[in-house]
Protein backbone atom coordinates (compact mmCIF):
# COMPACT_ATOMS: atom_id res chain seq x y z
CA UNK A 1 0.00 0.00 0.00
CA UNK A 2 2.37 2.57 1.22
CA UNK A 3 6.25 1.97 0.56
CA UNK A 4 9.86 4.58 1.05
CA UNK A 5 12.77 4.04 -0.02
CA UNK A 6 15.47 6.27 0.99
CA UNK A 7 12.93 9.52 1.41
CA UNK A 8 14.48 12.58 2.45
CA UNK A 9 12.77 16.03 2.94
CA UNK A 10 14.90 19.33 3.47
CA UNK A 11 12.38 22.15 3.45
CA UNK A 12 13.12 25.50 1.36
CA UNK A 13 14.16 27.20 4.67
CA UNK A 14 17.08 24.28 5.28
CA UNK A 15 14.90 22.44 7.70
CA UNK A 16 15.55 18.67 7.70
CA UNK A 17 12.38 16.95 8.59
CA UNK A 18 13.19 13.70 7.32
CA UNK A 19 16.28 11.89 6.89
CA UNK A 20 16.66 8.55 4.66
CA UNK A 21 13.44 6.85 5.79
CA UNK A 22 12.50 3.22 4.92
CA UNK A 23 9.20 1.79 5.18
CA UNK A 24 6.33 -0.42 4.04
CA UNK A 25 2.93 -0.56 5.47
CA UNK A 26 0.91 -3.26 3.85
CA UNK A 27 -2.73 -2.91 3.05
CA UNK A 28 -5.04 -3.35 5.65
CA UNK A 29 -2.27 -2.27 8.36
CA UNK A 30 -3.56 -0.18 11.34
CA UNK A 31 -0.47 2.08 12.20
CA UNK A 32 0.60 4.82 14.79
CA UNK A 33 2.89 7.26 13.94
CA UNK A 34 4.26 8.50 17.10
CA UNK A 35 7.33 11.05 18.02
CA UNK A 36 8.08 14.43 19.68
CA UNK A 37 6.98 17.34 18.58
CA UNK A 38 9.01 18.62 15.59
CA UNK A 39 9.66 14.84 14.59
CA UNK A 40 8.45 14.87 10.85
CA UNK A 41 5.50 13.43 11.37
CA UNK A 42 3.28 15.54 9.30
CA UNK A 43 5.64 15.74 7.02
CA UNK A 44 5.61 11.74 6.45
CA UNK A 45 1.92 11.50 6.42
CA UNK A 46 2.02 14.92 3.61
CA UNK A 47 4.03 12.25 1.69
CA UNK A 48 1.66 10.36 1.20
CA UNK A 49 -1.22 12.30 -0.46
CA UNK A 50 1.26 14.47 -3.05
CA UNK A 51 0.92 17.54 -0.36
CA UNK A 52 4.95 17.43 -0.06
CA UNK A 53 7.38 16.12 -2.35
CA UNK A 54 10.43 14.69 -1.41
CA UNK A 55 13.88 15.73 -1.93
CA UNK A 56 15.42 12.66 -2.43
CA UNK A 57 13.93 8.91 -2.60
CA UNK A 58 10.75 7.19 -3.82
CA UNK A 59 7.03 7.17 -2.79
CA UNK A 60 4.90 4.25 -3.82
CA UNK A 61 1.27 4.45 -2.96
CA UNK A 62 -0.96 1.42 -4.07
CA UNK A 63 2.45 0.73 -6.23
CA UNK A 64 1.87 4.38 -8.09
CA UNK A 65 5.45 6.57 -8.07
CA UNK A 66 4.09 9.54 -6.58
CA UNK A 67 7.17 11.20 -7.96
CA UNK A 68 6.53 10.65 -11.85
CA UNK A 69 3.29 11.11 -11.30
CA UNK A 70 1.71 13.78 -13.28
CA UNK A 71 0.21 16.83 -11.98
CA UNK A 72 -3.22 16.05 -13.34
CA UNK A 73 -2.99 12.71 -12.21
CA UNK A 74 -3.05 13.81 -8.43
CA UNK A 75 -6.95 14.61 -7.59
CA UNK A 76 -7.44 11.37 -8.11
CA UNK A 77 -5.12 10.02 -5.92
CA UNK A 78 -6.15 12.35 -2.86
CA UNK A 79 -9.97 10.84 -3.98
CA UNK A 80 -8.67 7.39 -2.77
CA UNK A 81 -7.14 9.04 0.45
CA UNK A 82 -8.83 10.13 3.02
CA UNK A 83 -6.68 12.69 5.22
CA UNK A 84 -8.13 13.96 9.13
CA UNK A 85 -5.56 17.49 8.98
CA UNK A 86 -3.82 18.10 12.23
CA UNK A 87 -5.29 21.98 11.00
CA UNK A 88 -8.86 20.63 9.94
CA UNK A 89 -8.58 22.70 7.08
CA UNK A 90 -12.32 22.49 6.84
CA UNK A 91 -13.86 25.82 4.23
CA UNK A 92 -14.91 29.19 6.06
CA UNK A 93 -17.47 29.65 3.95
CA UNK A 94 -19.53 26.21 3.90
CA UNK A 95 -21.66 24.78 6.88
CA UNK A 96 -20.81 21.41 8.03
CA UNK A 97 -22.83 19.95 6.06
CA UNK A 98 -21.78 21.30 2.74
CA UNK A 99 -17.60 20.81 3.62
CA UNK A 100 -18.90 17.27 4.19
CA UNK A 101 -20.38 16.83 1.20
CA UNK A 102 -17.80 18.46 -0.60
CA UNK A 103 -15.73 15.18 -0.62
CA UNK A 104 -18.36 14.15 -2.99
CA UNK A 105 -19.10 17.10 -5.02
CA UNK A 106 -15.86 16.92 -6.57
CA UNK A 107 -16.22 13.85 -7.49
CA UNK A 108 -19.89 14.53 -9.25
CA UNK A 109 -21.90 12.37 -6.82
CA UNK A 110 -25.78 12.64 -7.05
CA UNK A 111 -27.38 15.39 -5.11
CA UNK A 112 -29.59 12.82 -3.28
CA UNK A 113 -27.16 10.53 -2.48
CA UNK A 114 -24.83 12.92 -1.17
CA UNK A 115 -27.80 14.34 1.64
CA UNK A 116 -28.13 10.59 2.16
CA UNK A 117 -24.58 9.58 2.55
CA UNK A 118 -23.33 13.18 4.17
CA UNK A 119 -26.34 13.05 6.79
CA UNK A 120 -25.26 9.19 7.89
CA UNK A 121 -21.53 10.44 8.24
CA UNK A 122 -22.74 13.24 10.34
CA UNK A 123 -24.59 11.19 12.04
CA UNK A 124 -21.71 8.68 12.66
CA UNK A 125 -19.19 11.49 14.22
CA UNK A 126 -21.99 12.57 16.63
CA UNK A 127 -22.94 16.08 14.46
CA UNK A 128 -25.86 15.43 13.09
CA UNK A 129 -27.21 18.60 14.99
CA UNK A 130 -24.44 20.58 13.69
CA UNK A 131 -25.31 20.42 9.63
CA UNK A 132 -26.15 24.21 9.19
CA UNK A 133 -23.19 25.71 11.49
CA UNK A 134 -20.47 27.07 10.22
CA UNK A 135 -17.02 25.46 11.20
CA UNK A 136 -16.22 29.32 13.24
CA UNK A 137 -19.53 29.14 15.77
CA UNK A 138 -17.93 24.70 16.23
CA UNK A 139 -15.72 24.01 18.78
CA UNK A 140 -12.62 22.37 18.02
CA UNK A 141 -13.56 18.81 18.40
CA UNK A 142 -16.42 19.69 16.70
CA UNK A 143 -14.49 21.02 13.79
CA UNK A 144 -12.34 18.16 14.30
CA UNK A 145 -14.68 15.22 13.76
CA UNK A 146 -16.43 17.81 10.88
CA UNK A 147 -12.98 16.98 9.24
CA UNK A 148 -13.17 13.48 10.33
CA UNK A 149 -16.20 12.49 8.57
CA UNK A 150 -15.07 14.24 5.42
CA UNK A 151 -12.06 12.06 5.83
CA UNK A 152 -14.10 8.65 5.76
CA UNK A 153 -17.21 9.91 3.96
CA UNK A 154 -15.28 8.23 0.70
CA UNK A 155 -14.64 4.91 1.57
CA UNK A 156 -10.87 6.08 0.93
CA UNK A 157 -8.66 2.96 0.62
CA UNK A 158 -6.25 4.45 2.44
CA UNK A 159 -6.87 6.68 5.45
CA UNK A 160 -4.05 9.53 7.01
CA UNK A 161 -4.99 10.74 10.62
CA UNK A 162 -2.59 13.65 12.26
CA UNK A 163 -3.92 13.73 15.92
CA UNK A 164 -6.99 13.56 15.05
CA UNK A 165 -8.11 13.26 18.79
CA UNK A 166 -5.70 16.22 19.92
CA UNK A 167 -9.00 18.47 20.43
CA UNK A 168 -11.35 15.95 21.87
CA UNK A 169 -12.20 14.49 25.41
CA UNK A 170 -11.19 11.11 26.12
CA UNK A 171 -14.80 9.52 26.02
CA UNK A 172 -15.12 11.33 22.45
CA UNK A 173 -11.79 10.64 21.68
CA UNK A 174 -12.41 6.62 22.12
CA UNK A 175 -15.70 7.12 20.02
CA UNK A 176 -13.33 8.64 16.92
CA UNK A 177 -10.93 5.63 17.61
CA UNK A 178 -13.79 3.04 17.16
CA UNK A 179 -14.87 4.69 14.12
CA UNK A 180 -11.50 4.03 12.89
CA UNK A 181 -10.90 1.14 14.44
CA UNK A 182 -14.18 -0.06 12.33
CA UNK A 183 -12.91 1.66 9.03
CA UNK A 184 -10.23 -0.61 9.35
CA UNK A 185 -11.59 -3.99 10.07
CA UNK A 186 -13.85 -2.99 6.36
CA UNK A 187 -10.50 -3.09 4.82
CA UNK A 188 -9.24 -0.04 4.66
CA UNK A 189 -5.43 1.00 5.54
CA UNK A 190 -4.74 3.76 8.28
CA UNK A 191 -2.08 5.88 9.29
CA UNK A 192 -2.42 8.00 12.49
CA UNK A 193 0.03 10.07 13.93
CA UNK A 194 -0.54 10.82 17.42
CA UNK A 195 0.76 11.89 21.00
CA UNK A 196 -2.27 9.73 22.56
CA UNK A 197 -0.29 7.46 25.08
CA UNK A 198 -3.54 5.62 26.50
CA UNK A 199 -4.81 5.11 23.04
CA UNK A 200 -1.51 3.91 21.40
CA UNK A 201 -1.16 1.01 24.38
CA UNK A 202 -4.42 0.38 24.84
CA UNK A 203 -5.18 -0.77 21.16
CA UNK A 204 -1.69 -2.90 20.45
CA UNK A 205 -1.06 -1.98 16.83
CA UNK A 206 2.31 -1.58 14.94
CA UNK A 207 3.80 1.80 16.10
CA UNK A 208 6.82 3.46 14.21
CA UNK A 209 8.28 5.98 16.16
CA UNK A 210 10.04 8.81 14.25
CA UNK A 211 12.75 11.15 16.19
CA UNK A 212 14.63 13.88 14.34
CA UNK A 213 13.36 13.00 10.59
CA UNK A 214 14.38 9.00 11.20
CA UNK A 215 12.40 6.09 12.02
CA UNK A 216 13.70 5.21 15.70
CA UNK A 217 11.77 2.26 16.46
CA UNK A 218 8.95 -0.39 14.31
CA UNK A 219 7.22 -2.68 16.61
CA UNK A 220 4.34 -4.80 15.44
CA UNK A 221 2.43 -4.40 18.72
CA UNK A 222 4.12 -1.49 20.32
CA UNK A 223 3.21 1.15 22.99
CA UNK A 224 3.82 4.66 22.90
CA UNK A 225 7.09 4.07 24.56
CA UNK A 226 8.12 7.54 25.26
CA UNK A 227 7.81 7.58 29.45
CA UNK A 228 5.69 10.24 30.96
CA UNK B 1 -19.23 17.90 -16.40
CA UNK B 2 -22.37 17.15 -14.46
CA UNK B 3 -25.69 18.73 -13.28
CA UNK B 4 -24.27 18.53 -9.72
CA UNK B 5 -21.23 20.25 -10.74
CA UNK B 6 -23.06 22.82 -12.57
CA UNK B 7 -25.01 23.70 -10.40
CA UNK B 8 -22.15 24.15 -7.23
CA UNK B 9 -20.34 26.36 -10.44
CA UNK B 10 -23.16 28.55 -10.68
CA UNK B 11 -23.75 28.96 -6.43
CA UNK B 12 -20.33 29.79 -6.32
CA UNK B 13 -20.06 32.20 -9.20
CA UNK B 14 -22.55 34.27 -7.80
CA UNK B 15 -20.80 34.30 -3.90
CA UNK B 16 -17.24 35.85 -5.87
CA UNK B 17 -19.23 38.50 -7.07
CA UNK B 18 -20.25 39.99 -4.48
CA UNK B 19 -17.20 39.80 -2.79
CA UNK B 20 -15.93 42.41 -4.96
CA UNK B 21 -18.86 44.64 -6.01
CA UNK B 22 -17.36 47.40 -7.38
CA UNK B 23 -14.77 45.72 -9.34
CA UNK B 24 -17.29 43.16 -10.82
CA UNK B 25 -19.35 46.98 -11.67
CA UNK B 26 -16.17 48.51 -12.95
CA UNK B 27 -15.50 44.99 -15.30
CA UNK B 28 -19.17 45.30 -17.06
CA UNK B 29 -19.04 49.03 -17.05
CA UNK B 30 -15.70 48.91 -19.04
CA UNK B 31 -17.18 46.35 -21.08
CA UNK B 32 -20.28 48.23 -22.15
CA UNK B 33 -18.58 51.16 -23.05
CA UNK B 34 -16.13 49.12 -25.14
CA UNK B 35 -18.94 47.53 -26.88
CA UNK B 36 -21.67 50.50 -27.25
CA UNK B 37 -18.33 52.20 -29.08
CA UNK B 38 -17.93 49.30 -31.58
CA UNK B 39 -21.55 48.82 -32.00
CA UNK B 40 -22.05 52.39 -33.13
CA UNK B 41 -19.16 52.54 -34.99
CA UNK B 42 -20.30 49.14 -36.93
CA UNK B 43 -23.34 51.18 -37.67
CA UNK B 44 -22.06 54.19 -38.71
CA UNK B 45 -20.01 51.99 -41.28
CA UNK B 46 -22.46 50.58 -42.27
CA UNK B 47 -24.39 53.48 -42.90
CA UNK B 48 -21.50 55.65 -44.47
CA UNK B 49 -20.85 52.84 -46.91
CA UNK B 50 -24.33 52.75 -47.63
CA UNK B 51 -24.65 56.31 -48.31
CA UNK B 52 -21.50 56.47 -50.31
CA UNK B 53 -23.13 53.30 -52.54
CA UNK B 54 -26.22 55.10 -53.07
CA UNK B 55 -24.82 58.32 -54.06
CA UNK B 56 -22.42 56.30 -56.17
CA UNK B 57 -25.24 55.42 -57.44
CA UNK B 58 -27.01 58.49 -58.12
CA UNK B 59 -23.98 59.25 -59.89
CA UNK B 60 -24.70 61.14 -63.45
CA UNK B 61 -23.27 62.81 -66.39
CA UNK B 62 -24.99 66.33 -67.03
CA UNK B 63 -24.23 66.82 -70.58
CA UNK B 64 -25.10 70.39 -72.01
CA UNK B 65 -25.87 70.73 -75.52
CA UNK B 66 -25.15 73.46 -77.89
CA UNK B 67 -28.13 75.90 -78.34
CA UNK B 68 -27.65 75.81 -82.39
CA UNK B 69 -28.55 71.62 -82.00
CA UNK B 70 -31.80 70.41 -83.15
CA UNK B 71 -34.41 67.69 -81.88
CA UNK B 72 -33.26 65.53 -84.15
CA UNK B 73 -29.26 66.08 -83.94
CA UNK B 74 -30.20 65.66 -80.20
CA UNK B 75 -31.63 62.15 -80.72
CA UNK B 76 -29.10 61.38 -82.54
CA UNK B 77 -26.42 62.41 -80.09
CA UNK B 78 -28.51 60.32 -77.65
CA UNK B 79 -28.10 57.42 -79.60
CA UNK B 80 -24.91 57.58 -80.69
CA UNK B 81 -23.62 58.20 -77.07
CA UNK B 82 -26.00 54.91 -75.96
CA UNK B 83 -23.07 53.11 -78.44
CA UNK B 84 -20.58 54.48 -76.41
CA UNK B 85 -18.58 52.05 -73.66
CA UNK B 86 -19.80 51.91 -70.27
CA UNK B 87 -23.03 53.74 -71.01
CA UNK B 88 -25.83 52.86 -69.30
CA UNK B 89 -28.49 54.80 -69.91
CA UNK B 90 -29.07 57.99 -72.02
CA UNK B 91 -32.39 60.28 -71.58
CA UNK B 92 -33.11 63.54 -72.89
CA UNK B 93 -34.06 66.53 -70.61
CA UNK B 94 -35.52 69.47 -73.23
CA UNK B 95 -35.14 73.03 -72.15
CA UNK B 96 -38.28 73.20 -71.97
CA UNK B 97 -38.54 70.14 -69.26
CA UNK B 98 -35.69 72.09 -67.73
CA UNK B 99 -37.50 75.46 -67.38
CA UNK B 100 -40.61 73.31 -66.24
CA UNK B 101 -38.89 71.75 -63.54
CA UNK B 102 -37.46 75.44 -62.40
CA UNK B 103 -40.27 76.55 -62.74
CA UNK B 104 -42.15 74.25 -60.34
CA UNK B 105 -39.07 74.73 -57.64
CA UNK B 106 -39.77 78.36 -57.94
CA UNK B 107 -43.16 77.95 -57.33
CA UNK B 108 -44.54 79.36 -60.32
CA UNK B 109 -46.30 78.42 -64.09
CA UNK B 110 -44.07 78.01 -66.98
CA UNK B 111 -45.59 80.67 -68.41
CA UNK B 112 -44.85 83.47 -65.93
CA UNK B 113 -41.47 82.13 -65.31
CA UNK B 114 -40.92 82.46 -69.05
CA UNK B 115 -42.00 86.06 -68.82
CA UNK B 116 -40.32 87.03 -65.51
CA UNK B 117 -37.11 85.79 -67.70
CA UNK B 118 -37.74 88.29 -70.26
CA UNK B 119 -39.63 85.50 -72.84
CA UNK B 120 -36.31 83.52 -73.45
CA UNK B 121 -35.64 80.19 -72.30
CA UNK B 122 -32.21 80.35 -70.83
CA UNK B 123 -31.30 76.99 -70.51
CA UNK B 124 -30.07 74.50 -73.14
CA UNK B 125 -31.05 70.89 -74.07
CA UNK B 126 -29.72 68.54 -71.62
CA UNK B 127 -28.30 64.45 -71.64
CA UNK B 128 -28.42 62.56 -68.71
CA UNK B 129 -25.92 60.21 -68.91
CA UNK B 130 -25.68 57.27 -66.39
CA UNK B 131 -22.37 54.89 -66.21
CA UNK B 132 -22.31 50.97 -65.77
CA UNK B 133 -19.33 51.90 -63.01
CA UNK B 134 -18.93 54.47 -60.98
CA UNK B 135 -15.00 54.54 -61.60
CA UNK B 136 -15.94 55.10 -65.15
CA UNK B 137 -17.30 58.20 -64.88
CA UNK B 138 -14.61 60.79 -64.92
CA UNK B 139 -13.09 59.45 -68.62
CA UNK B 140 -16.74 58.89 -69.80
CA UNK B 141 -17.50 62.57 -68.72
CA UNK B 142 -14.09 63.72 -70.62
CA UNK B 143 -15.27 61.64 -73.98
CA UNK B 144 -18.76 63.14 -73.71
CA UNK B 145 -17.10 66.55 -73.63
CA UNK B 146 -14.61 65.79 -76.38
CA UNK B 147 -18.08 65.36 -79.24
CA UNK B 148 -18.87 68.91 -80.99
CA UNK B 149 -22.58 68.85 -80.03
CA UNK B 150 -21.98 69.49 -76.27
CA UNK B 151 -20.59 72.19 -74.67
CA UNK B 152 -20.18 71.64 -71.16
CA UNK B 153 -20.50 68.54 -68.53
CA UNK B 154 -20.82 68.42 -65.16
CA UNK B 155 -21.10 65.55 -62.46
CA UNK B 156 -20.34 64.98 -58.90
CA UNK B 157 -17.15 63.48 -59.19
CA UNK B 158 -15.12 64.40 -55.85
CA UNK B 159 -17.88 64.35 -53.05
CA UNK B 160 -17.98 60.32 -53.50
CA UNK B 161 -14.05 60.01 -53.16
CA UNK B 162 -14.06 62.45 -49.59
CA UNK B 163 -17.03 60.19 -48.07
CA UNK B 164 -14.89 57.10 -48.88
CA UNK B 165 -11.60 58.18 -47.77
CA UNK B 166 -13.81 59.58 -44.37
CA UNK B 167 -15.37 56.52 -43.96
CA UNK B 168 -11.78 55.16 -44.48
CA UNK B 169 -10.47 56.81 -41.47
CA UNK B 170 -13.32 56.86 -39.17
CA UNK B 171 -12.88 53.08 -39.64
CA UNK B 172 -9.57 53.28 -38.55
CA UNK B 173 -10.17 55.58 -35.73
CA UNK B 174 -13.18 53.93 -34.66
CA UNK B 175 -11.00 50.35 -34.19
CA UNK B 176 -8.26 52.15 -32.19
CA UNK B 177 -10.63 53.22 -29.65
CA UNK B 178 -12.44 49.80 -29.47
CA UNK B 179 -9.09 48.47 -29.16
CA UNK B 180 -8.06 50.62 -25.99
CA UNK B 181 -11.46 49.87 -24.46
CA UNK B 182 -11.58 46.06 -25.26
CA UNK B 183 -7.86 45.90 -23.85
CA UNK B 184 -8.96 47.66 -20.70
CA UNK B 185 -12.29 45.26 -19.95
CA UNK B 186 -10.30 42.69 -20.26
CA UNK B 187 -7.53 43.60 -17.70
CA UNK B 188 -10.16 44.58 -15.79
CA UNK B 189 -11.98 41.15 -15.54
CA UNK B 190 -8.53 39.62 -15.39
CA UNK B 191 -7.89 41.58 -12.49
CA UNK B 192 -11.18 41.10 -10.64
CA UNK B 193 -10.68 37.09 -11.29
CA UNK B 194 -7.14 37.57 -10.10
CA UNK B 195 -8.32 38.98 -6.27
CA UNK B 196 -10.91 36.46 -5.80
CA UNK B 197 -8.49 33.72 -6.80
CA UNK B 198 -5.75 35.49 -4.41
CA UNK B 199 -8.50 35.95 -1.54
CA UNK B 200 -9.69 32.67 -1.88
CA UNK B 201 -5.94 30.84 -2.68
CA UNK B 202 -6.71 28.33 1.07
CA UNK B 203 -9.74 27.84 0.05
CA UNK B 204 -8.23 26.79 -3.28
CA UNK B 205 -5.56 25.22 -1.30
CA UNK B 206 -8.08 23.27 0.93
CA UNK B 207 -10.91 21.81 -2.29
CA UNK B 208 -7.33 20.85 -4.20
CA UNK B 209 -6.23 18.37 -1.32
CA UNK B 210 -9.70 16.77 -0.82
CA UNK B 211 -9.12 15.48 -4.47
CA UNK B 212 -10.89 18.83 -6.48
CA UNK B 213 -9.56 18.81 -9.74
CA UNK B 214 -8.02 21.82 -11.11
CA UNK B 215 -10.87 22.70 -13.79
CA UNK B 216 -13.53 21.85 -10.92
CA UNK B 217 -11.82 24.52 -8.95
CA UNK B 218 -11.27 26.99 -12.00
CA UNK B 219 -14.82 26.76 -13.24
CA UNK B 220 -16.72 29.14 -11.00
CA UNK B 221 -13.54 31.70 -11.99
CA UNK B 222 -14.07 31.33 -15.36
CA UNK B 223 -18.05 31.55 -15.38
CA UNK B 224 -17.62 34.84 -13.04
CA UNK B 225 -15.58 35.91 -15.89
CA UNK B 226 -18.05 34.85 -18.58
CA UNK B 227 -20.83 36.20 -16.66
CA UNK B 228 -19.41 40.15 -16.12
CA UNK B 229 -18.71 40.25 -20.13
CA UNK B 230 -22.30 38.61 -20.89
CA UNK B 231 -23.67 41.42 -18.41
CA UNK B 232 -21.85 44.23 -20.32
CA UNK B 233 -22.26 42.88 -23.60
CA UNK B 234 -26.10 42.31 -22.74
CA UNK B 235 -26.26 46.34 -21.61
CA UNK B 236 -24.02 47.25 -24.33
CA UNK B 237 -26.72 45.25 -26.86
CA UNK B 238 -29.49 47.32 -25.28
CA UNK B 239 -28.19 50.36 -25.49
CA UNK B 240 -26.77 50.32 -29.13
CA UNK B 241 -30.08 48.44 -30.07
CA UNK B 242 -32.23 51.05 -28.43
CA UNK B 243 -29.72 54.53 -29.16
CA UNK B 244 -29.84 53.09 -33.21
CA UNK B 245 -33.55 52.94 -33.68
CA UNK B 246 -33.94 56.61 -31.83
CA UNK B 247 -31.13 57.68 -33.77
CA UNK B 248 -32.64 56.14 -37.08
CA UNK B 249 -36.23 57.54 -36.28
CA UNK B 250 -34.96 61.32 -35.47
CA UNK B 251 -33.03 61.32 -38.75
CA UNK B 252 -35.60 60.13 -40.66
CA UNK B 253 -38.07 62.46 -39.84
CA UNK B 254 -36.01 65.58 -40.25
CA UNK B 255 -33.14 64.76 -42.61
CA UNK B 256 -35.45 62.60 -44.85
CA UNK B 257 -32.90 62.45 -47.81
CA UNK B 258 -30.19 60.59 -45.58
CA UNK B 259 -30.45 56.62 -46.31
CA UNK B 260 -30.74 55.04 -42.78
CA UNK B 261 -29.91 51.27 -43.50
CA UNK B 262 -32.96 49.78 -41.39
CA UNK B 263 -31.35 45.71 -41.90
CA UNK B 264 -33.40 43.39 -38.85
CA UNK B 265 -31.12 40.68 -39.80
CA UNK B 266 -28.06 42.97 -39.64
CA UNK B 267 -29.16 44.60 -36.45
CA UNK B 268 -29.59 41.11 -34.75
CA UNK B 269 -26.39 39.91 -36.12
CA UNK B 270 -24.50 42.95 -34.53
CA UNK B 271 -26.63 42.82 -31.28
CA UNK B 272 -25.65 39.07 -30.74
CA UNK B 273 -22.14 40.17 -32.06
CA UNK B 274 -21.58 42.59 -28.74
CA UNK B 275 -22.92 40.34 -26.89
CA UNK B 276 -20.67 37.22 -27.82
CA UNK B 277 -17.73 39.59 -28.03
CA UNK B 278 -18.26 40.67 -24.31
CA UNK B 279 -18.23 36.55 -23.24
CA UNK B 280 -15.31 36.41 -24.96
CA UNK B 281 -13.55 39.21 -23.61
CA UNK B 282 -14.25 37.95 -19.82
CA UNK B 283 -13.23 34.81 -20.94
CA UNK B 284 -10.13 36.01 -21.98
CA UNK B 285 -9.75 38.38 -18.95
CA UNK B 286 -10.18 35.07 -16.48
CA UNK B 287 -8.31 32.35 -18.94
CA UNK B 288 -5.61 35.16 -18.30
CA UNK B 289 -5.60 35.27 -14.95
CA UNK B 290 -6.42 31.48 -14.23
CA UNK B 291 -3.36 30.37 -16.77
CA UNK B 292 -0.97 31.58 -13.71
CA UNK B 293 -2.71 30.14 -10.98
CA UNK B 294 -3.58 27.22 -9.58
CA UNK B 295 -0.52 24.54 -9.95
CA UNK B 296 -0.71 22.57 -7.15
N1 LIG C 1 6.39 24.06 5.59
C1 LIG C 1 7.52 23.97 6.31
N2 LIG C 1 8.56 24.74 6.01
C2 LIG C 1 9.70 24.65 6.70
N3 LIG C 1 9.90 23.80 7.71
C3 LIG C 1 8.89 23.00 8.07
C4 LIG C 1 7.65 23.05 7.39
N4 LIG C 1 6.82 22.13 7.95
C5 LIG C 1 7.53 21.55 8.94
N5 LIG C 1 8.76 22.06 9.03
C6 LIG C 1 9.81 21.65 9.94
O1 LIG C 1 10.01 20.26 9.74
C7 LIG C 1 10.18 19.59 10.98
C8 LIG C 1 9.12 18.48 11.13
O2 LIG C 1 7.83 19.04 11.25
P1 LIG C 1 6.53 18.18 11.34
O3 LIG C 1 5.39 19.10 11.21
O4 LIG C 1 6.63 17.08 10.37
O5 LIG C 1 6.63 17.61 12.82
P2 LIG C 1 5.58 16.73 13.61
O6 LIG C 1 6.28 15.47 13.96
O7 LIG C 1 4.34 16.59 12.86
O8 LIG C 1 5.34 17.59 14.92
P3 LIG C 1 3.99 17.71 15.80
O9 LIG C 1 3.94 16.50 16.65
O10 LIG C 1 4.25 18.95 16.60
O11 LIG C 1 2.86 17.85 14.87
C9 LIG C 1 10.06 20.66 12.06
O12 LIG C 1 11.35 21.03 12.44
C10 LIG C 1 9.39 21.82 11.37
O13 LIG C 1 9.83 23.05 11.90
MG1 LIG D 1 2.40 17.22 13.11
Amino acid sequence: MIQLKNVSKIYPNGAKALIDVNLTIGKGDFVFLVGPSGAGKSTLIKLFYRDEIPTRGQVHINSKNLIRMKEREVPYLRRTIGVIFQDFKLLPNKTVLENVAFALEVIGVSRKEIQLRTRATLELVGLANKEKSYPHELSGGEQQRVCVARAIINNPALLVADEPTGNLDPETAWGIMDLLYNINKRGTTVVMATHARAIVNKMQKRVIAIENGRVARDEIKGGYGYDA
Amino acid sequence: MTLNSTRYILRETIHSMKRNPWLSIASVLTVMVSLVILGFSVFFLVNASNMAKSFEDQLEIAAFVEESTTKSELQALQTHIKGMPGVASVTIVTKEQVLTDFGKTMGGTENNILADLGGKNPFSDELTIKATDAQNVIALADAVDALPEVYKVRYGQGFVDKLLVFTQWLRWIGLGVVAAFAIAAVVLISINVKMNVFSRRREIQIMKLVGASNSFVRWPFLIEGLALGFVGGALAAVIVGMGYNWIAMNVQSTLTFLPIVQNVTLFQQVLVGLLLTGMGMGALGSGISLQKFLKT
